[in-house]
Order: C-alpha cells, then sequence, then structure tokens
C-alpha cells in the first residue's frame, strides 16, 4: 500500500532519517515504536512531504510521492494526525473538520457525509462542534485532530503519537476509538507512531522499531 | 472651531481612507507570506500613474466622463494582474523562509527596479486627471462644504475593511487564507496548495496598493517619489495597528489622520511627523502594535 526504499532526510544539513525501507501492508495496523528523538516525528512529515526526502522513493499504491507537492497527499486520501493538535484555534471544531473538505473542495454530499462519519466514530465531537479550536482541552484536541485527518482518510492514516499528553482514562478511550475505527473501516491500513509498545499491543498487526534514524524490523508482532 | 475642525477631520479621514488602501495590503501580505514588501509603496504609484494615464485618455478620446470612474479600479486591477503573479513568483517566492535581512534587500531591490521601471515608462512629471472628483461636486451641510469624492474615499475605505473581513470568515478561499496564516504546515497535509495561497494573497495585496493610488490621483496627482513616501506612511500605520492584522490597519489609519488634525489645528509645524509620534508612542507601550496577540497567528 504505502512502501519506503531508501528514504534519508535531512533537519538544517544534518542527516536524521537514514535509509528507511519498509512497507505497510493494506488493512493493517503499523505500529513504529522509538523512544524521544528517534525520529518518528521526521519520518511522517517526511512521508506527508512536509520535509523533502533527500533520497529514496515513498510510493502509494504505485504513485510516487517524493516528487508531489505536499499539500497533493490528501487528494490521495492519507489522513495525517501530528504530535500536537495544531487546531486553527479561531475556527469552531466543525470548521476545522470541514477545513480538509474545503481544501479539497468536495461536494457538499461528500463533505456531509464525511463529517457524518467522523461524528459517528468519534460522537463526542458533536456535543463541541460550535466551541472554537482554541478553546477545548489538550484530550479533546487530539481527538478533533484524529477526526479532522479522517476526514481526509480514504486510504492511509497516519497517527503520531496519539496518546502523548493523554491522562491514562483519555488514553484508553482514544484506544477504543481506535478499535472501533479497525471494526468500521476494515480495509484502513493505520500507521501509528508511539514510543511505548504497551498502548497499543491490543491494535497492533506488525511493529516496526526506530532507533536513531534507523529502521529494525522486529518479528514478534504483538 | 467646529466649522474649521470638521472639514479638517474629513479631510484627515480620506487620507486615511487612501493610506489604509496601502496598509491593508501590506498587511495582508505579512501575514500570509510571512514577508514584508519593502516595494510595496511602489504598486501604489504604478496604480496612481496607470489611473491617471487611462483617466486622461478617456477623457481626450472623448468618452462620457463617467467612465474616469471604472477606470480607476481598472487601472489597479490591470496593475495588480500585470504585477501580482508575476511577481511573486519570479522573486518573491525564493524568499519564503529565509531571513528577514534577504527578504528586505530582495523587496528593497524590486522597489529601485519598479521606481526606474516607472521613470522609463511615465517620464518624470506630474500628471493630473480629477475628472472623477469634479463630477461629485459637494455637499453643504450646515454651512459646512463637503467635498462628495471625499466622502466616497472613506465609504470605499470601510467597504473594503468589512468586505476583507467577510471574505476571511465566509468565503472558502478566505477560509483557506485564515488557515495558512494560522498554520502553514499543517494547511499543507489537509490538501491547501499554499503556494497558490501565496501567490493570490499577494496579488490582493498589490491590488490594494494599486487601489489606493488609482483613488488617490483625482485628489492629489501623481509624481515621482510617491511610492517611497506612501511606504513608510503605510507601514508606520500597519505597524500601529500590528503588523499582520486587517482592522488594526483600519484603527490606526484613523488614529494617525485624527492626529493630523490635531496637529494641523495646535502644532502645524508638526503635521508631518504626527503619524511616526504616534507610532514611536505606541510601539514603546505595544511593541507588536496596538491589535496584536502573542497566543495565536491571526489575519
Ligand atoms: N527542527 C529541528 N531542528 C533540528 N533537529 C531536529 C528538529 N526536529 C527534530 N530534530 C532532530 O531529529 C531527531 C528526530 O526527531 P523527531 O522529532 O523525529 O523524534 P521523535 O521520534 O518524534 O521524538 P518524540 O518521541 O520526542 O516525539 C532528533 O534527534 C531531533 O533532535
Ligand atoms: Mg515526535
Amino acid at each position: 500500500m504505502l512502501s519506503l526504499s531508501s528514504v534519508s532526510a535531512s533537519i538544517a544539513g544534518i542527516p536524521i532519517l537514514r535509509d528507511i525501507s519498509f512497507e505497510l501492508k493494506p488493512g493493517l495496523t503499523t505500529v513504529l515504536i522509538g523512544r524521544n528523538g528517534a525520529g518518528k516525528t521526521t519520518l511522517l512529515r517526511t512521508i506527508m512531504g512536509l520535509l523533502p526526502a533527500t533520497s529514496g522513493s515513498i510510493k502509494v499504491d504505485g504513485t510516487e510521492l517524493t516528487t508531489l507537492p505536499a499539500y497533493a497527499r490528501a487528494g490521495l486520501g492519507i489522513g495525517y494526525a501530528p504530535e500536537d493538535r495544531r487546531l486553527i484555534p479561531e475556527f469552531t471544531i466543525e470548521d476545522n473538520l470541514l477545513l480538509p473538505a474545503l481544501a479539497l473542495k468536495l461536494s457538499r454530499a461528500e463533505s456531509e457525509e464525511r463529517l457524518a462519519r467522523v461524528y459517528r466514530l468519534l460522537p463526542e465531537l458533536e456535543g463541541m462542534r460550535k466551541r472554537p479550536g482554541g478553546g477545548v482541552s489538550g484530550g479533546q484536541g487530539k481527538m478533533v485532530a484524529l477526526g479532522r485527518a479522517l476526514m481526509v482518510t480514504r486510504s492511509a492514516l497516519l497517527l503520531d503519537e496519539p496518546f502523548q499528553g493523554l491522562a491514562p482514562a483519555l488514553a484508553l478511550e482514544y484506544a477504543r476509538t481506535l478499535g472501533r475505527l479497525r471494526e468500521q473501516l476494515p480495509e484502513l491500513t493505520l500507521f501509528i507512531t508511539e514510543s511505548s509498545p504497551q498502548l497499543l499491543a491490543d491494535i497492533s498487526d506488525e511493529m516496526i522499531r526506530i532507533e536513531r534514524g534507523s529502521i529494525e524490523t522486529d518479528a514478534e508482532a504483538a | 472651531m467646529l466649522q474649521v475642525l470638521i472639514p479638517l477631520t474629513v479631510d484627515a479621514l480620506a487620507n486615511a481612507a487612501i493610506i489604509f488602501f496601502v496598509a491593508v495590503g501590506l498587511t495582508l501580505v505579512f501575514s500570509v507570506l510571512r514577508v514584508l514588501n519593502v516595494a510595496h509603496g511602489s504598486f501604489y504609484s504604478i496604480g496612481a500613474y496607470a489611473a491617471a494615464s487611462l483617466g486622461l485618455w478617456v477623457v481626450s478620446a472623448g468618452l462620457p466622463e463617467w467612465l474616469t470612474f471604472p477606470a480607476l479600479v481598472l487601472s489597479a486591477a490591470f496593475v495588480a494582474a500585470i504585477f501580482g503573479p508575476f511577481v511573486e513568483h519570479l522573486l518573491i517566492r525564493w524568499t519564503y523562509g529565509k531571513s528577514e535581512a534577504l527578504q528586505i534587500l530582495v523587496t528593497f531591490g524590486l522597489f529601485l527596479i519598479l521606481e526606474d521601471l516607472q521613470r522609463i515608462v511615465f517620464g518624470v512629471n506630474s500628471l493630473y486627471e480629477d475628472t472623477p472628483m469634479r463630477l461629485l461636486g459637494s455637499t453643504m451641510i450646515g454651512g459646512i462644504v463637503y467635498l462628495n469624492y471625499q466622502l466616497l474615499l472613506i465609504a470605499l475605505a470601510i467597504l473594503t475593511l468589512v468586505g476583507l473581513k467577510l471574505m476571511i470568515s465566509h468565503t472558502r478561499m478566505g477560509k483557506l487564507i485564515a488557515a495558512v496564516v494560522a498554520d502553514r504546515e499543517i494547511s499543507q497535509a489537509l490538501g491547501i496548495n499554499t503556494n497558490r495561497i501565496f501567490m493570490l494573497a499577494f496579488t490582493l495585496g498589490v491590488f490594494l496598493a494599486a487601489l489606493g493610488g488609482a483613488l488617490a490621483t483625482p485628489t492629489t496627482g501623481v509624481s515621482p517619489g510617491l511610492g517611497a513616501d506612501t511606504m513608510v506612511l503605510a507601514f508606520a500605520v500597519a505597524a500601529i495597528g500590528g503588523l499582520g492584522r486587517i482592522e488594526g490597519a483600519a484603527v490606526a489609519a484613523i488614529i494617525v489622520a485624527l492626529a493630523r488634525v490635531l496637529a494641523i489645528y495646535y502644532a502645524p509645524e508638526l503635521d508631518a511627523v504626527a503619524p511616526y509620534l504616534v507610532m514611536l508612542v505606541v510601539l514603546l507601550v505595544r511593541p507588536y502594535g496596538l491589535f496584536h496577540t502573542d497566543t495565536t497567528r491571526r489575519i
């Protein structure tokens, strides 16, 4: 589905990712484990085109991504929820959710259908749809960021440390939501980064480890 | 006293309206592209030259005089269409994300090029074309004479302010612009072609500056050096309001206009420096301007 071969990337001239190759299988949940500073965020930003790869190739169903501008990924149905929520503070929650629909010029029917899907998967968002993006808690914001990524998602969903900064109860709820997501969208390819393997043990099909910018594939899938 | 103060104030507000067009364009470009365009004032003077030339042509060709009104807006649109996409693509684009020193050097270079270009195309003579102001005439209310064209300028500035705010909050393009202002990276990840937004915002900025110049011609005419003077004043206004804030530019333009009224009335020798005195005081108290909020980036 999504495959990387020999991808390297640098930040400010310093090599961060080195020769990364792996493949996400369609319909499976792959978890990328790595400690702080290992390169998880950098890897997701490189896949999203927010940081240019210095070499290597990234393909989605045969389409080469590295030569496409960053914004084209949303059109290909690749959703992304960054580590820090990154909501637009002066937009309402619903306008935050609808932003990708505006950007992609979706028809009204299509936007409404996708929004309904998000509210079905994350019912707590509907209750706060009129609140400003700057007026929700950190945990609620993470849910909104997940919903916003889902507005884009048709093929793959990339989540960067979704549990980071969540209180245990919220983390549990978020994990349950991911479980529901998995059930309702069985064809979805999920890619989640995390610093510790425990939280995602239940829902992960494959596990990859990243260490100082390099991948070591791990045989023991949970 | 009112017989003197009211006409002075209307005069100052009409000037404020013109400066608002330029300052709001500067502030829009700054907040979307994060580039302080030192050459912004040149688009004001190019707009002024274009409008005066087109107006003179309309009159000399014996066309109906009322056509000089649409000619003002048309020349601004023409300047924006010619310079906006071209300059953004060729020059400004290469400075995104670079140091401010480089951005200022590049746009200063652009300023020098545009000044020379104006000298080549329009010569060094002043142009006067005041048909629109003559056509509108004046109104007498309570013994005070108002120039209708000045009232029109004030109304147009208010309409532009309201229109820009509504555009940002209610249209697709406006929301995309607001998102890019708030967070470029996430905007791209959500499917927004940020380069296209930069180009559109820059072109809109050029249009607003050129419109300011075009609308000013019937009252003041055009002469060389106008671009630099206007740039300095527009920058002061944008800085007072808070660079990047649309309503800030409007409020600051009015404050500056009223300061000049007071200066003319009480200390005429301070007229020209009044805007900069206001800027000094405001920036000492609020270094990022009146409307700056330090938590989020917004327009
Ligand atoms: N803007 C930056 N400038 C310089 N170095 C950076 C920058 N961002 C990340 N790095 C470096 O790149 C490496 C990988 O960082 P990255 O943010 O990808 O790690 P991570 O695995 O996401 O960590 P965390 O678990 O803390 O989120 C780190 O060594 C970090 O210091
Ligand atoms: Mg990270």
